[in-house]
């Protein structure tokens, strides 16, 4: 009794520390036909030098909000990069207007959904909030 | 005339400074405007570099998503950087961006781009190492070397500047700290006496400095050439002064003073040299030469300068001048170097006739005006070498009996008659033969070229017969005659004193000669002289070692037959020799006063014989005979009056016998001794009358009792005339006179007769005895004599 109690301590404990080692993974509905993505395709379509996937369908990058700590963990993961640097990136591309920033969802359950109803959409969640609905393309480890 | 200014150390100062400076500049200028060029380019790729920094991550970024207005911005942003001309902003497969700036220039506008483009890979903002594109940035090529020349300009001419005020104020320094205080000295040096003693002042802003140091110096060095000047100038003065002293010493100087050279060339001469040399003052010009004044022998006094000069010694020549006065100069030289000499003259013609005055006196005899033995002795090897040893004759004369002369009439009447003969002699002679008087009577004669006996011989006689001439003295007329010795040169002698030495012996055996009156030498005479000498010694011996012995030769009685006394003999027995006769030894003892220790020997043994006869009864009385050297000091008459007392002796018992010569030396000391004699009680006989000097006169001046007349006239009496009337004559003189008459050497019974018919008492001769012993005359006592009968006649 005395140990399961230990172990639900534990689990109970496991959100947040889940929240923090949790892998992030890049999401795609089932029906997109792409399977798998690299680190570059991921960057190049999160931070707008393209907005196509490999099979040629255009797509359509989701962001956490700034205040979500996913969001921090999967640019840091993704490009090395802190927040603030991201959003001087993003400043500077704003003012030519060529390209814009992925639009922002309001939470991980708004992304799962939006993906696994959008085949276009792609978003990125962590790994213990992903649904069936959707596809993981590409792994974001915890450092 | 060059400006002063251009020669003065200013203007040195400056353009060397300039020139260095300009030299130095370029070379500077030049390396700073290439290194300034290199740092400009490099300053400016650096810039362009910096710029492209700037826009790195917005290129990055503009590059990843492609975005060509964002590409364009940044471009515009460079090209507005004044040293930009192109800016391309090129990606992997196209050119992204790109911009000009109009009215720039390019690197392919301008050949030789001073600065290269740049170029500049952009990597992807999300992937380090990862090249999304390529900046290339283009420099506008005017404006960078405009850049890079305004750079050059400006370093160069901060540069120059510099060089230039640095120039300016070496140039000022030099001028303030040098050339002014030098110019300042140089000034005062020219304004000051400093012969007078006043001194350079140092500018006041030098003091302390080397300017001040070169000041004293100055001072200094002016001091001490002041004073050098000063002492040159007095020691000139006093030179000058002494020059003149000695100029004048010089032309009054009594003596003549010279100068010349080893070639006889006179530079300089005074007043007396001319009129002691009787130089002729030359009218042509010529220069003067020693040679022009007349020496007797030039050629002396060149050596003496050529020696004088070759050994720096000082040398002193007499020499002859030939004038019509004798004259003699003393010539002293002293080297002066550069071969010269100085020489001084003095006139010795006095001093060199009285010197050869006293050289002639001291070679002359005084009294007769030829040589003397001095003169012979310069004379003769003079002349033997002027003649080449030609043969000669040495003769030497010698005076007989000047002795008897000189003491009987004194010296004066001896004085004349050596200046008598001596003339007779000299004309005797050739002119080319030499007289010398050697002293005394003795005369040595040289002539020259006779080397036999026969030519010396006819000069002998000549000389001889000469001499024989009576002089007349004080109205006395003396006959006298001369022994000469003669010796040949070179065979009896090869220098003149072993020549006088020969000749010496030949006259020593002329005199000892009566039958002739001259000699040649002989060797043998060397000989018989040595035989002399030893004679002699061993006479002196002869007392002493009892070999002397007296004889007796009895006197008769001629009227009554018998023997009334005898006239001791001495003879000498030598040991070797046997019996030595008188006439070997009485001269040679009576050479030396030995002859006065003989005559006491004579008389001490006749008194001993008298003693002994009057002890046996005989009545006979002695005649002993005395020599010249006795009378009068060593015989007194108290010696003898001691004597005969000693033997119980009369005075009556001895008679002396003196000769007419013994008497000649000293006439008035003989009188008186002669007198003390007699009136002691001795009789005194005259012996040898009629030879020698006698004259009937001292028969009356000496007080004598008997007179023994000479054996030569008694040995021809019975056979020459002339004898017999002189014995005549003699006997019947003395008896006029009271005296009584002894005839020596009767040899026969005729010259008995005649001497008994002429009244003569006495006689002793070989026909009675010759003298003997005493023994045996004691026996001719006993025996008695025989006389022949008074009838006896010879004469027919």
């Amino acid at each position: 009794m005395l140990r399961r109690y230990f172990l639900v301590c534990c689990f109970a404990a496991i959100p947040a520390i889940a929240a923090a080692a949790d892998d992030i993974v890049v999401i795609v509905s089932q029906k997109t036909a792409v399977n798998k993505m690299s680190r570059d395709e991921v960057i190049n379509i999160f931070l707008g030098r393209n907005r196509q996937l490999p099979s040629g369908v255009t797509a359509l990058p989701l962001d956490l909000p700034s205040t979500s700590p996913e969001r921090e963990q999967f640019y840091s993961r993704l490009t090395g990069k802190s927040m603030s640097e991201i959003n001087a990136y993003w400043a500077r591309l704003i003012f030519s207007g060529r390209a814009s920033p992925p639009s922002m969802v309001h939470s991980q359950e708004e992304a799962m959904q939006m993906v696994a109803d959008n085949r276009s959409a792609m978003g990125y969640v962590a790994r213990s909030k992903v649904a069936p609905s959707v596809k993981i393309i590409f792994e974001l480890h915890p450092e | 005339m060059i400006n002063p200014f251009r020669k003065g150390i200013l203007f040195g100062t400056i353009i060397s400074i300039v020139g260095t400076a300009f030299c130095v500049s370029a070379i500077f200028i030049l390396m700073v405007a290439f290194i300034t060029a290199a740092d400009t380019r490099k300053d400016f790729a650096r810039d362009m570099d910096e710029l492209l920094d700037t826009v790195e991550s917005t290129a990055s970024v503009a590059c990843f998503v492609e975005d060509k207005q964002l590409a364009a911005e940044l471009v515009s942003g460079l090209l507005k950087n004044r040293v930009v001309s192109r800016v391309v902003v090129q990606t992997a497969d196209k050119e992204l961006a790109r911009g000009e700036r109009a009215g720039s220039y390019r690197a392919d506008a301008t050949p030789e781009p001073m600065v290269q483009a740049v170029s500049r890979k952009i990597m992807s903002p999300f992937s380090k190492d990862k090249v999304i594109c390529e900046i290339r940035m283009e420099p506008d090529t005017r404006e960078a070397n405009r850049l890079v020349w305004e750079n050059i300009y400006f370093t160069v001419s901060l540069l120059a500047l510099q060089l230039f005020l640095v120039a300016a104020a070496v140039v000022l320094i030099v001028l303030y700290f040098v050339v002014r205080p030098i110019r300042a000295l140089s000034n005062n040096l020219h304004s000051i006496d400093a012969a007078a003693g006043e001194k350079l002042l140092s500018p006041k802003e030098h003091q302390g400095n080397e300017i001040a140091r070169l000041t004293d110096d100055i001072n200094n060095l002016t001091g001490i050439l002041v004073d050098a000047l000063q002492n040159e100038h007095q020691l000139r003065t006093q030179q000058e002064i002494n020059e003149q002293k000695y100029h004048s010493i010089f032309d009054n100087a009594g003596s003549g003073i010279f100068i010349a050279d080893v070639g006889g060339h006179i530079s300089s001469f005074n007043r007396s040299f001319v009129l002691l040399t009787h130089f002729p003052v030359d009218e042509h010009g010529q220069s003067p030469k020693l040679a022009h004044a007349p020496w007797r022998d030039h050629e002396r006094l060149m050596e003496a300068i050529r020696v004088c000069v070759e050994t720096g010694a000082n040398q002193s020549v007499d020499l002859k001048l030939d004038t019509e006065e004798p004259c003699w100069l003393n010539v002293i030289l002293t080297d002066s170097g550069n071969d010269q000499v100085q020489g001084v003259v003095s006139d010795i013609t006095q001093a060199k006739q009285s010197e050869t005055t006293a050289l002639q006196m001291a070679v002359t005899d005084k009294l007769t005006g030829f040589s003397n033995r001095l003169g012979l002795e310069r004379y003769l090897p003079d002349a033997i070498r002027h003649r080449h040893g030609e043969p000669l004759a040495m003769m030497l004369v010698d005076i007989k009996g000047f002795k008897q002369i000189n003491g009987s009439m004194g010296m004066s009447a001896g004085d004349t008659v050596l200046k008598v003969v001596s003339s007779r002699l000299k004309g005797c002679l050739k002119n080319t033969d030499w007289l010398a008087r050697l002293g005394g009577d003795e005369f040595a004669v040289v002539l020259h070229g006779v080397s036999t006996q026969a030519a010396a011989e006819s000069v002998a006689i000549r000389i001889i017969g000469a001499f024989r001439q009576p002089i007349e003295i004080d109205e006395t007329s003396i006959a006298s005659g001369c022994d000469i010795g003669i010796a040949f040169y070179p065979t009896d002698g090869a220098d003149l004193p072993s020549l006088l030495r020969s000749a010496e012996f030949a006259l020593s055996y002329a005199k000892t000669t009566a039958s002739k009156d001259f000699q040649f030498f002989m060797p043998e005479m060397v000989v018989t002289a040595e035989q002399h000498r030893k004679l002699e010694t061993e006479l002196h011996q002869s007392i002493q070692r009892d070999e002397l012995r007296l004889f007796y030769q009895p006197i008769i009685d001629l009227q009554e037959g018998r023997i009334v006394g005898a006239e001791a003999l001495v003879r000498w027995q030598h040991p070797t020799r046997g019996l030595v006769p008188p006439d070997a030894f009485i001269p040679l003892a009576e050479e030396t006063d030995f002859i006065c220790n003989i005559g006491l020997w004579v008389l001490e043994t006749a008194c001993r014989q008298l003693a002994a006869w009057q002890a046996a009864g005989q009545q006979l009385y002695l005649s002993v005979n005395v020599s010249a050297r006795q009378i009068p000091d060593a015989l007194p008459p108290e010696l003898i009056l001691e004597m005969l007392k000693r033997h119980g002796l009369s005075a009556d018992a001895l008679a002396l016998e003196i000769t007419e010569g013994v008497l000649l030396s000293d006439i008035a000391k003989g009188v008186s001794w002669l007198k003390e004699l007699r009136d002691a009680g001795f009789r005194v006989y005259m012996d040898d009358f009629g030879t020698g000097y006698s004259s009937l006169s001292y028969l009356k001046r000496f007080p004598i009792d008997v007179v023994k007349v000479d054996k030569s006239f008694i040995r021809d009496m019975d056979e020459e005339t002339n004898d017999r009337v002189l014995v005549q004559a003699i006997i019947a003189m003395a008896e006029a006179l009271g005296l009584q008459v002894v005839a020596e050497g009767v040899e026969n019974e005729c010259q008995i007769s005649l001497l008994r018919q002429m009244g003569c008492r006495y006689g002793q001769g070989y026909y009675f005895s010759k003298p003997i012993p005493a023994n045996e005359f004691d026996l001719l006592k006993q025996k008695g004599i025989y006389l022949p009968s008074p009838k006896f006649s010879c004469l027919t």
